[in-house]
This record gives C-alpha cells, sequence and structure tokens, in this order.
C-alpha cells in the first residue's frame, strides 16, 4: 500500500460526496421561481407527515425505541466481557475452579490473585479467590485461558460500588446455589468451539 | 349594551369592576404560568414521541410532574450574576419578557367570563370578565405588547458580557423588529375586511360557521402571520436568538435557576398569545355558544400550540441570511400585494 | 573446585556432527551436557548411578544404540542423537509416559515446571496410541513431610536412586503395582525400547523399602526435589502454591557447615497478608544435595520486627557495660567480622564455645601440617575418592556432606569405608558392603588414626618411634584352621544314552587342615573389630583402590588430646596418600574461627547474641533487641568447601542489625554487604565486594558460588605425636553431645517442619531401661529430657542435643563431647 492519501494532509476534504442541489439561481426572480417552487412541492409537509406518522406507530403501534433502562435492559452478547462469573457444577454443586492458578497467571493488570489449600477429602481447594475490579481492564483472558469454564464474563455490567471491595469475592461472583437451575453455560470468550469435535483426536481407552 | 365574546348580547350584563379585573389578572397570571411550564412537559413529550423516545417518565404517572421537579429546580438553583455584568439591567431583563408576555394577555379572551358565587366571602358576587381589559384597539395592544417583549432579549443579550449573549441579542434585534413589519402587514388585510381591531368584532365577524373563516377570505395573510409568529416567539425554524449549535443559548447564555425560567414563561406565554390571536382572527374564535364555543377556541389554540411543536420535530432551523431574506424579499412583498389586493377587493 | 580439567585427560568426540572436547570416561549425556547439547533423559541424575529406567536418552554412538547416561565417551567417537528410530522411541516412550497419567495438571503442583510436561511438549505428543486398564493407586503419606501420589507417578526411580546414591537412606524402593498386563500384541508393533520400558512401568510403583507404610528415614526430602512429576512433594506444600507464582531468592543453607545452594521461594503470604512468605526450598539438584534441615527449616525468620528505639539504646548501654560477647555459629562473616572489629576497639571478650575448640583445632593442624586448611572437600572426594576414612563425626547428625560424600563414594566409585565413632548406627552399613565400622570406646581416637597410619602410612616415612609404637600392637600367632580344598576327581560314567562310557571330571570339596602365622593387629582389637578377619576384609577393601580421603569430625576438636590428634592427621597427611576433610561444627563455624580471636572463657556482663546473657540479642524474637534472621539478611557464609558464599535476604526485615549497632558504637559502613570486601584477606578472605560474587553451578556441575578460601600449604617437619593413653577411655554411662538429625540450633527447632524435639535420643533397648524421662546428671549440673528411642543408633551411649542455646548444654559438657552421666528415672 502506498503512502500517498497519508501525505495528503487536508484531511476531511477528500471523501466529501457532493449531493445534487441543483445550482443556486443568480437573479432575484430566479430565486424566488426557486422558493415558491420548493414551497409548493410540498417538501416541508413532508417532513411533518414522517415525523407523525413516527409519532402515531410509537404511540399505538408499539415501535418505541426507548429502554427504560434500569426497569428494562437489552440482552447482552454473549461475547460481552462484563464482571466475572464463578460458575458451579450443575451436579454436585462443587465450584467449577479447580484452581489451577492460570488466570492468575495470564491476568495482565495483575488483579486476580487466589489462595489454595489441601483440603480434608485430598483435593486443591479454593480457600479464597479474589478479583480486584479497580485494576481490571475486562480483556478476557482469564475467561479464555479457564481449562474449566469455570471463571466466565457474565451480563452484569452495571459496576458502579459504593466500595472498592464489591463484587471482588469469591462468594458475590458464585452462582447462588439455589439459582443452579438459572446458570447458564457461557458460550464467549473461551468456550468450546462448535466443532470442537471435529479437531480433536480420541484417546484409545482400555475400558 | 354589551357585547360578549360568544358573539350575542346578553342584557342587565354585570358591572365589570376593579376587583374583577385583577382576579383575572391572577388568574391569567397563575394559569398561564403553569401552562407555560406544562406546554414544556408536552413540547418534551410530543417531540419525543416524534422521535420515537418515551420523553420525560420518572416524576409522576408517565412523567407529569416532571413540571414541578422542573419548578422547584429553577426555583432553587443558584442565581449567577456575571462579574462584569450591567447587573440591574441583567436582572430585570427577564422580567420584561415575562411581563410583556402577560402584559399581551390583558387584551385577549382568556376563559369565559363568571362571577363568583354569592356564598364566597368577601369577593362574592364579583363578576370576572373573559377579557382583562376590552379595549377596543386589543390587537394593536397586543401585538404592540409583544414587539415591546423585543427589550427582554435585547437588554439581557447586552447587558451579560458575553460574545454569544451580544450576538443573540443583535439576532434579536433584527428578527424581531423584521417580522413585526410581516406581522402587522399580513394581519391589515383581516383588519381591513372586519374594520375594528377589538377581538370582539373579530369574533362576530365570523359568527356564521366554518364557510364565514377569514382563513378562507385571507389564506396568504395566514399563513404570512403564521410564519411570522413563529420568528416573533423565536420557533424552529426561527430559533436563532438561543440557537444552541451556534451561540450557545444566545441571549439567555448567563441565565440560570428562576431568571431563566422566566424567558422560558416569556416564550410559552407569548406561543399562547400568538395561538390565540390566529384562533380568534383567522380561525373563527368561538364558533358556539358557552362552553361548547370555548372548547372549540380551546382545541384551536391548541393545535396551533401543537403546530409548533410538530415544526420543531420536523424541519430544520434557516441560516439568519436567509431569514432576513425570506422577510424582506418575499414575505413583505406578498404581504403588501396581499394587502393591495384586499383593498381593491373591498373598493369593488 | 576439584578437579581441573587438563589436556591429558581430554578426548575429542563427535556429537551430531560438531567436535567436542570432553573428559575421559565419562557418561555420553553428561559430556553432552558440560557441552550444552540437550539429549533428553528423565530418570539419570547426574552424581548417582544409571537407572535406565526412562531409556529416553537412546543416542546411537559409532552406529550402535546406545543409552547416552551409561555409555562412556571413546575417543573419536560419533555420536548421533536424532536417528529416526531413536524418534520414534523417543516418542513411543513419552506417548507411553502419557497413558492413564491424570489429566490434572490444573491442580498439580508440579505443573509449570513438569518434566513429562515439558517432555510431551518437546517431543511433540498430540495424540495416544496406547492404552491399558489403569491400576486404582491412594495417595500416600509416607513421613511427616513426604506425600506421595503414585497415580502421578511415572516411575523413573529417581528417588530411589538418589536415596540409595546420595543420602545413603535407601528409604524407598521399587515394590508390584499389581497392574493390568500389557496386550501382547504390543510386544509387534511397538518399539523395542518403549515396550520393554513400559513393561516395567506397569508393573512397579514406589513404596517404603523397610515394608511399612512409613519411610522412618531421615526426611531429607530430596526424593521430592529429584521428582520429575508431582508424585513427590512435601506435605506442607500440596496444593498451597504453583511454581510460577514463587520467587526463587538464591541463598545458602543455614543450619549445617555444608553451606548448600538452596532457593528460598517466596510469595506473598495470602490475599489478606500481602507480606512475602518463603512456601518451600528448592535446590539444584544435579548439583548439591540438601540434608532436612536446609529444606525444611526456612520458617525461622524475625516477624513483624519494626525498630524499638528504646531496645536499641538500651543494646547500646549494655554494650558499653559489657564484658563479654556470647554467641554461635550461625552468623554471617560480615557479622564474625563485626564482632571482631568490636573486640579490637573496646576489648570485648569474644566467648564462642561452639567454635572455639574447632579454630584450636585448627591452629594446631596448621602448626603441625603447615596446611592452614583442610586439603580437599566433600565434592572433590564424590568425583575422585574410592576409599574413606571417618574419624569421630556422627556422620548422620554432624554433617550431611559428608554423609552424603561417605555414601556416594560406596555407591558410585566402588568404594569402601572405615567408619570409626563409639555410637552405632544402623544406616552406616547400609552405605556398602565394603564398609567396616569401628564402634571403638570413648577417647581412643588417637588408635583409630594409628590404625590408619598402620594401614596406610608410607613405612620409610614414618618416624622410627611411631613405627615402633604400632609394631608394638602386633602379635604374630600360629594357628591351625580348616580350610576347604577343591580337587579335581576323574571318573568313568555310562553315558544312558549312547550307552558308551565317557570320562568325566568332577569336583570334590575337601577338608584340609593347615598350619599358618596369622599377624593379628591389637589396634583392632583395641578399637573393637576383629583382628583374626580384619586382614582378609581389609585386602579385599583395599582391591583397584586409588584415591584416599579422610573425614575428621567434631568429637576430635572437643577432645582431651585435641593437640596431638592434630598432629596425629598431619601425620597422616605426610606419611600416607589421604586427603583430608574437617567438619566445622555447625553453619558458620569455620568462617567464625577464621575472623575471631575468640575467648577461652566468658567474665562479667555478657551480652548474648542468639545465646544466653545479661542482654540479649536475638533474631528468634525473644531477645532483648530484635536482629534479623539468616533468611532475612545478605551476607557470607564459609563452608565445609572452604567457599565464601553469598546468601540473599528473602523476607523483609525493618529492625536495627548488628551494623546499626556497630555504627552507633565504633563506626562502620553503611550497609552490612560492605563488611565483605573487609574481611581478613591473611586468613584467605578475598577483598572482594559482595555484589559481585557469583552464585550458581555450571553445567558440568562445578560450584561456582562465590569464591575459594585462599590456603597456604608450607611444607613442615613431621610432627611428634604422643602416644595414646588408654586410661583415658570413659567407662560407665555415657552421653554424647549429639543433635538429632535435622536438628542443629534454635532456628531448626523454630521451623514448623523440623519436628524432631529437644529430648535424651537413645537405642531403643536403652531407652526401654530409661523410661520416659529421665535426669541426666553431669559433674556441673543437670538436665531433665525426655527419652526418645532411636531406631537408628546403636548401642550404651545416649544423645544429649544441644541445639537449645537456652539449654546451655555446652556449659554442661564441657570441653569434651563425651561425659559421664548419672541417668535418674524421673
Amino acid at each position: 500500500m502506498s503512502l500517498e492519501q497519508f501525505k495528503n494532509r487536508n484531511v476531511g476534504t477528500q471523501n466529501y460526496k457532493t449531493l445534487d442541489v441543483g445550482t443556486k439561481p443568480e437573479k432575484g426572480m430566479a430565486q424566488f421561481v426557486q422558493v415558491v417552487q420548493r414551497t409548493f412541492k410540498g417538501e416541508l409537509f413532508v417532513g411533518l407527515g414522517v415525523t407523525m406518522k413516527a409519532m402515531l406507530k410509537a404511540l399505538f403501534a408499539n415501535d418505541m425505541a426507548t429502554i427504560q433502562y434500569p426497569f428494562e435492559k437489552l440482552p447482552i452478547s454473549p461475547r460481552y466481557r462484563a464482571i466475572h462469573e464463578m460458575l458451579i457444577l450443575l451436579e454436585s454443586g462443587n465450584y467449577r475452579c479447580i484452581g489451577c492458578g492460570l488466570c492468575e497467571k495470564i491476568c495482565i493488570s495483575n488483579c486476580i490473585s487466589m489462595d489454595t489449600r489441601y483440603d480434608e477429602a485430598q483435593r486443591k481447594e479454593v480457600s479464597e479467590y479474589t478479583i480486584n475490579f479497580g485494576r481490571c481492564i475486562f480483556c478476557g483472558y482469564c475467561a479464555e485461558v479457564c481449562p474449566e469454564l469455570a471463571i466466565v464474563h457474565g451480563p452484569r455490567y452495571e459496576n458502579a460500588s459504593e466500595q472498592r471491595a464489591g463484587f471482588s469475592l469469591f462468594e458475590d461472583m458464585l452462582t447462588p446455589i439455589d439459582k443452579l437451575n438459572l446458570q447458564q453455560e457461557y458460550d464467549g470468550f473461551g468456550a468450546v468451539s462448535p466443532n470442537a469435535d471435529e479437531n480433536i483426536k480420541q484417546t484409545p481407552l482400555a475400558y | 349594551m354589551e357585547t360578549t365574546l360568544a358573539g350575542h348580547v346578553v342584557e342587565n350584563l354585570p358591572q365589570v369592576t376593579a376587583t374583577g379585573v385583577i382576579i383575572k389578572a391572577v388568574i391569567i397570571l397563575a394559569v398561564l404560568s403553569a401552562l407555560a411550564g406544562f406546554g414544556t412537559f408536552i413540547e418534551r413529550k410530543v417531540l419525543a414521541f416524534m422521535q420515537r423516545r418515551l420523553g420525560p417518565m420518572h416524576v409522576g404517572p408517565y412523567g407529569l410532574l416532571q413540571i414541578a421537579a422542573d419548578g422547584i429546580k429553577l426555583f432553587t438553583k443558584e442565581d449567577i450574576i456575571p462579574q462584569n455584568a450591567n447587573k440591574l439591567i441583567f436582572m430585570i431583563a427577564p422580567i420584561i419578557t415575562a411581563a410583556t408576555a402577560f402584559i399581551a394577555l390583558s387584551a385577549v379572551p382568556v376563559f369565559p367570563d363568571f362571577t363568583i358565587p354569592e356564598f364566597i366571602p368577601l369577593l362574592g358576587g364579583t363578576f370576572v370578565p373573559s377579557i382583562a381589559s376590552d379595549l377596543n384597539v386589543g390587537l394593536l395592544f397586543v401585538l404592540g405588547m409583544m414587539a415591546a417583549g423585543l427589550y427582554g432579549p435585547l437588554l439581557a443579550g447586552m447587558s451579560q458580557s458575553n460574545k454569544w449573549g451580544i450576538i443573540g441579542a443583535a439576532r434579536t434585534a433584527i428578527q424581531f423588529l423584521s417580522y413585526e413589519v410581516v406581522t402587522g402587514l399580513s394581519i391589515l388585510a383581516p383588519i381591513m375586511l372586519v374594520g375594528s381591531l377589538s377581538f370582539v368584532d373579530f369574533n362576530d365577524y365570523q359568527a356564521g360557521g366554518i364557510g364565514s373563516w377569514l382563513i378562507w377570505q385571507q389564506p396568504v395573510a395566514f399563513i404570512l402571520f403564521l410564519i411570522a409568529g413563529f420568528a416573533e416567539t423565536n420557533r424552529t425554524p426561527f430559533d436563532l436568538l438561543e440557537h444552541e449549535a451556534e451561540i450557545v443559548s444566545g441571549y439567555a447564555t448567563e441565565y440560570s435557576g428562576m431568571r431563566w425560567g422566566m424567558f422560558f414563561i416569556g416564550e410559552y406565554a407569548n406561543m399562547i398569545t400568538v395561538a390565540i390571536i390566529a384562533s380568534v382572527v383567522f380561525l373563527g374564535g368561538y364558533d358556539a355558544e358557552g362552553a361548547l364555543g370555548w372548547l372549540f377556541i380551546m382545541l384551536k389554540i391548541a393545535f396551533f400550540f401543537f403546530l409548533m411543536l410538530w415544526v420543531r420535530a420536523s424541519w430544520p432551523h434557516i441560516r439568519p441570511d436567509q431569514l432576513m431574506w425570506l422577510c424582506w424579499k418575499v414575505l413583505m412583498p406578498i404581504a403588501m400585494i396581499n394587502i393591495v389586493i384586499t383593498a381593491l377587493v373591498i373598493l369593488i | 573446585m576439584s578437579e581441573v580439567q587438563t589436556v591429558d585427560n581430554m578426548i575429542t568426540i563427535k556429537i551430531d556432527g560438531t567436535e567436542f572436547k570432553v573428559k575421559e570416561g565419562e557418561f555420553i549425556l553428561n559430556a553432552a551436557r558440560a557441552n550444552d547439547v540437550f539429549i533428553p533423559a528423565i530418570c539419570y541424575l547426574t552424581r548417582c548411578s544409571p537407572t535406565l529406567a526412562c531409556r529416553i536418552c537412546l543416542v546411537e554412538a559409532d552406529g550402535k544404540q546406545v543409552y547416552a547416561c551409561n555409555a562412556k565417551v571413546k575417543e573419536g567417537m560419533d555420536v548421533t542423537t536424532d536417528t529416526p528410530n531413536i524418534l520414534e522411541e523417543r516418542r513411543a516412550i513419552m506417548e507411553v509416559y502419557d497413558v492413564n497419567h491424570p489429566l490434572q495438571c490444573g491442580v498439580c503442583d508440579k505443573s509449570g515446571e513438569c518434566e513429562l510436561q515439558n517432555y510431551t511438549l518437546e517431543l511433540a505428543v498430540d495424540s495416544q496410541s496406547y492404552m491399558i486398564p489403569d491400576t486404582k493407586r491412594e495417595t500416600v503419606n509416607w513421613s511427616s513431610v513426604l506425600h506421595y501420589d503414585p497415580g502421578l507417578c511415572i516411575v523413573c526411580e529417581r528417588c530411589t536412586t538418589v536415596c540409595k546414591d546420595m543420602i545413603g537412606d535407601s528409604a524407598i524402593t521399587t515394590v508390584k503395582r499389581g497392574g493390568a498386563e500389557l496386550d501382547k500384541g504390543y510386544k509387534a508393533t511397538m518399539p523395542k525400547d518403549a515396550y520393554s520400558m513400559w513393561n516395567k512401568l506397569q508393573k512397579s510403583v514406589i513404596a517404603p523399602s523397610n515394608g511399612t507404610e512409613f519411610t522412618n528415614c531421615s526426611d531429607c526430602g530430596e526424593c521430592i526435589a529429584v521428582c520429575p512429576v508431582g508424585a513427590l512433594v512435601s506435605r506442607d506444600f500440596v496444593y498451597t502454591s504453583n511454581a510460577w507464582d514463587l520467587k526463587r531468592i538464591p541463598a545458602v543453607a543455614a543450619h549445617s557447615s555444608d553451606g548448600a545452594q538452596i532457593y528460598y521461594e517466596v510469595k506473598p503470604t495470602s490475599i489478606e497478608n500481602r507480606a512475602d512468605k518463603i512456601f518451600r526450598i528448592t535446590n539444584e539438584w544435579s548439583y548439591v544435595s540438601l540434608d532436612g534441615s536446609a529444606r525444611f527449616a526456612y520458617d525461622f525468620e524475625n516477624a513483624n520486627v519494626s525498630k524499638d528505639e528504646a531496645a536499641f539504646s538500651a543494646a547500646l548501654e549494655a554494650f558499653k557495660k559489657a564484658e563479654t560477647l556470647r554467641f554461635n555459629s550461625m552468623i554471617t562473616n560480615e557479622e564474625a567480622m563485626m564482632l571482631q572489629t568490636l573486640k579490637e576497639k573496646t576489648g570485648l571478650k569474644l566467648y564462642n564455645p561452639e567454635v572455639r575448640a574447632f579454630q584450636k583445632f585448627l591452629a594446631h593442624y596448621e602448626a603441625a601440617s603447615g596446611n592452614s586448611l583442610w586439603t580437599t572437600d566433600t565434592d572433590a572426594m564424590m568425583k575422585k575418592s574410592d576409599f574413606v576414612i571417618s574419624i569421630g563425626a556422627a556422620l548422620r547428625n554432624d554433617s550431611p556432606a559428608l554423609k552424603h560424600a561417605f555414601n556416594n563414594v560406596q555407591k558410585l566409585n566402588k568404594g569402601a569405608g572405615l567408619y570409626f565413632h563409639p555410637v552405632g548406627d544402623t544406616l552406616i552399613p547400609g552405605f556398602g558392603k565394603n564398609v567396616e565400622i569401628f564402634n571403638h570406646k570413648v577417647g581412643l581416637e588417637e588408635a583409630a588414626l594409628y590404625l590408619v597410619l598402620d594401614l596406610f602410612a608410607d613405612k620409610d616415612k614414618l618416624p622410627s618411634d611411631v613405627k615402633e609404637y604400632i609394631e608394638s600392637f602386633k602379635k604374630s600367632e600360629t594357628k591351625t584352621i580348616k580350610e576347604k580344598e577343591v580337587k579335581t576327581v576323574k571318573e568313568m560314567v555310562l553315558n544312558e544314552e549312547t550307552g558308551e562310557e565317557e570320562e568325566v571330571s568332577k569336583k570334590v570339596t575337601e577338608m584340609v587342615e593347615k598350619e599358618i602365622t596369622v599377624m593379628t593387629n591389637g589396634l583392632v582389637d583395641l578399637l573393637g573389630g576383629d583382628a583374626s578377619k580384619f586382614d582378609d576384609v581389609f585386602a579385599k577393601m583395599m582391591k583397584k583402590k586409588e584415591s584416599f580421603s579422610m573425614m575428621l569430625g567434631e568429637d576430635l576438636y572437643f577432645h582431651d588430646k585435641a593437640e596431638n590428634i592434630a598432629k596425629l592427621v598431619a601425620l597422616v597427611e605426610a606419611t600416607c596418600d589421604i586427603t583430608v576433610v574437617m567438619t566445622p561444627p555447625k553453619s558458620n563455624a569455620l568462617g567464625v574461627a577464621l575472623i575471631c580471636d575468640l575467648d577461652d572463657d566468658a567474665s562479667g556482663y555478657t551480652v548474648g547474641y542468639n545465646e544466653n546473657g545479661d542482654f540479649k540479642l536475638s533474631a528468634l524474637g525473644i531477645g532483648d533487641l530484635d536482629m534479623p534472621a539468616m533468611n532475612q539478611q545478605e551476607g557470607t557464609l564459609t563452608n565445609i568447601g572452604k567457599r565464601v558464599l553469598p546468601t540473599n535476604a528473602a523476607l523483609e526485615y525493618a529492625g536495627y542489625e548488628l551494623n546499626d549497632l556497630m555504627k552507633a558504637l565504633v563506626g562502620a559502613p553503611e550497609e552490612t554487604i560492605d563488611w565483605t570486601a573487609m574481611l581478613p584477606v591473611d586468613r584467605g578472605f578475598k577483598a572482594v565486594e559482595f555484589d559481585s560474587l557469583p552464585n550458581a553451578f555450571t553445567n558440568q556441575g562445578v560450584d561456582n558460588r562465590g569464591y575459594t578460601l585462599e590456603t597456604n600449604n608450607v611444607e613442615a617437619d613431621l610432627p611428634e605425636v604422643e602416644k595414646f593413653d588408654e586410661s583415658l577411655v570413659l567407662e560407665g554411662e555415657i552421653a554424647y553431645r549429639c543433635n538429632p538429625a535435622r536438628q542443629f540450633n534454635d532456628f531448626t527447632d523454630k521451623s514448623h517442619e523440623i519436628f524432631e524435639t529437644f529430648a535424651l535420643y537413645a537405642s531403643v533397648e536403652k531407652a526401654e531401661t530409661l523410661g520416659d524421662k529421665v535426669e541426666v546428671v553431669f559433674e556441673n549440673g543437670s538436665i531433665t529430657l525426655d527419652v526418645v528411642a532411636d531406631e537408628k543408633i546403636l548401642g550404651d551411649i545416649v544423645k544429649v542435643p544441644d541445639f537449645r542455646a537456652a539449654e546451655d548444654v555446652y556449659g554442661l559438657f564441657g570441653e569434651s563431647r563425651y561425659q559421664i552421666v548419672t541417668l535418674r528415672k524421673v
């Protein structure tokens, strides 16, 4: 690609398209004629018609564009990266998080930290987990790197909080056990691709 | 013999007393101030609907109490006077706007006349007229008062030591003065037909039903008056005085709180005045007897008010030079021709 | 370093077309590693014998497939590391390792530093061709520190190898797993080495070698260090941190005089507490092995200290009043230098009983031999020696490095050893078949040295009186013995198949009586050996032996006849071809001995530094003024290898340091490490800035940390030695000042992963007679201790530990390590 187009520093004048508005009449009479023509063409009334139609449709055909935000919310794309959620296993109610620490490692703003321990069942248990949302840039790497689809980005984008600690605790991000049935499988960042089965070779099993 | 606005002669009409006029004035002031506020609500709602929005929704049912909220806000807001402003004039200017708008209303019919019932102490039996001051030159008075309203924005803009204000003031002068000519000339033709400057006479002249409305005899005058009315009330597409995309807020740039609110009230009061004049002069005024007549005129006023909002939602505004061009090179000549033709028709 | 690469022992080989100069007799793998050539290898450990478990180091040498870890280089050898067949084998081996290996890298402690992960990626194993039903294998705890997950184990046997060849405990071994049989079809289809490796892997798993569920070993944790996967992890560390979160701080193990290289691995304590905490200790396990104290005694920091100005001014007052400063060897060279400066400027007495005896012994040794320090070190011994003699050292307890070296020589250099010590240790016989143990009576260390002279000395060099003295112990006897003799008898036998008679030779053993003259060595008998058998045994031991070394322990320094012993040692060095290593009693004893002029006794007002005193400076947080602990300060330590080693601060310390006191008292440079360049050059130190000290091993395994002390070896006349006095032998109830294996001082005691208690340690039989608790009565006092039965101790001598400074066990024992005591049941 040549640099020609960048060398023209007269920014903003290159790509104007001129509408076909005709030529401006020179003489007073011609101008008057133009005014009369335009006036009686009813262009102004077309404009009035448009707005009236829009109002009638909005009022009576339920074509209102407004979303009354705090009470109504638009659905969020699964690729949207809002406040994290920690999902849990549907069968057992255990955390999906296994405490592998990959999110902690990959986090480029260094805002995730976790404490793990060896629990009574001889498993790795995440005893504490926190994300510093004051620092988080919502890049989505943690959700992408998570091998268990445990940490995902939820739809909760209202981040205003009275304290910095808001939402940052594991318990706050975790799906409440009574809302387990409402837990949605995440298909945003890092989720299994629809054609994942085609891309892997099955390991032979002896049983 | 007294003639009422309802278009018939009533015997033994009660005497118009000073108390009645004062009560009427208070009523006009109170109701129209409120109506001006309500006008803002309606304007916001209508504009919203035309843009597929909801408009104010949260204060009161359907946002109805938004007026109260705005009022409280305006009343409680800090009144800022710029350091280098001419303080006295700066403070007086909004009062001029509001005052002239309401004074103009004293000569137009607002609400039917009534007598305060006897059981009310003190004021019982007082007659309250429809027109606070039924001048025989009512129309001239109203136009004059509205023209005097020019001083509000003009002084406000000049006193506030702000370049946007100055530009706004300059535009006020040229726009109001220019369109004063068109208003006067356009309404001259109906006056010639009716032969009176009294609103009552205009009403009586058109008492013969829709067919007798002056709009049919004077369509050009009607349109000219309407266009000039938009300009005089500083409405889109002629809202150059305070056009925010160009001059921030024009003459009102430095104003805040209730002083700014008074400009607002003045503007809406003027809109109502123009709507009343247009209704009475061109659309037959009170078509029917009593309450029905009042309903009709209300509908007419409401239509004009709505038209102003509708136009605002639909049309772009024009440049100052186009405004002047339109005034002096198009509208004024047409108005002149219209008068000449009307005069010829009357002579013949 | 010990062995200099000379032109003589270098040969040329070709690896993948490039020529390299390598040391003769080295394994191909080590030669390649020394020259930065990568050959994959999982099971091989540099200083241990090849296991041949993984078979992945397969290379082609001169057209033949060999294992790089056990094939030695030859002049002109042409090695190819990646023929198609080798690559196929390697790929198959890695696939086999990945069969049924749990896919739980996410929770595995080893993830990120796992060799299985690394090699699986290196060899690009992206699919699996083999399968076998898995065996259920339960996680077990082998000891208070060892956690074994057999599910993750790839049975590379590195743990068993290091435990046997380096540590000497041989506490773990491979046992049958009871897994499914391999599908026979694989034999035909799989690469050969991969199949046989799998066959072995599928059958085995690691378990304690004593047949119980618990290892009962010295808990050194070296098996944890060498484990390539997450199978072996410290119990304390399991699932607490990922490898990549830990920051490595190179340091020196502070407790024993080994001066082993370690890394403190730190990260913030928790989410709430962002202060660093040491999570574990790791080491360069290819080149250095740690003992339990080095690996597990790490959390002895003096935490939450701030500058206490009142205490500081009180300390200044105390120093002005003080006549004596009592300290121990747990200080850096820099601090020792400060104390010495203080002594020079203020006349303060420096009292350190722990080091004083050692310092005196060194002086005697230098006077007698002309050597300012001993002549070898443990690394050199492991590389070269094939005969080691240990005198006066409780190997297991005093010096882990010596124990490792003694064992390693037996295992790797096909060596032999003589072990002289009054206290029996069950571990020593396990080091090798050619280890002869003399559990002599207390006080006969001189006799042991005379025996060494007898056995090894060049008789021409020995002074005649010594020669005569030695000969005086020898008696010749004529004995009649029965001996087996083999005779060949020819017979004629009928062949049943052919029906012919054939002549057949038969060997017949007959017992024959013979008369022979036997020379018996009275010294052997005196030292508790069997003189009648010793000659034969010794002859066998001496076969093919070329390089001899002697280890000397703390018993000799704390000995009534220490001076004579030092002379005898000098005589041994002068007349025998034996190099000598001495173990500094603890930690930085050598540094203190070289730097400080110690006094023999304390008097007057005493300031104690980590010791008892009228005013106590303490890095334990129990004194009047806080000091930084060894993991909180920079500085250098001097170790058994005669090296000055830099150590770094792993944890924060906000309080006052000794240098601050020095500044206020006599003036001092800004930082503690500014003293490093001021260490006494006449004692062998170099004027080198701390920050310029290197701190790493080379690829050849050469210790390149810090610098080696300059030693001067002056030719000296043969010392005049005294005869030993048998009457000095102690008889009766004897107590031995000796710590349990992982305890050295208050700091190891403070560490939460060191469990050995402050108690009386006795053999199992002895402990039975003593009951639960005894009062040990010395001449000058007594101490009441719980009794712990230690299976590893043999004999009647009981061990009294000295690791708690507050108990002042040094005071009870005085100038000797052995004392006759009365044991009273409490």
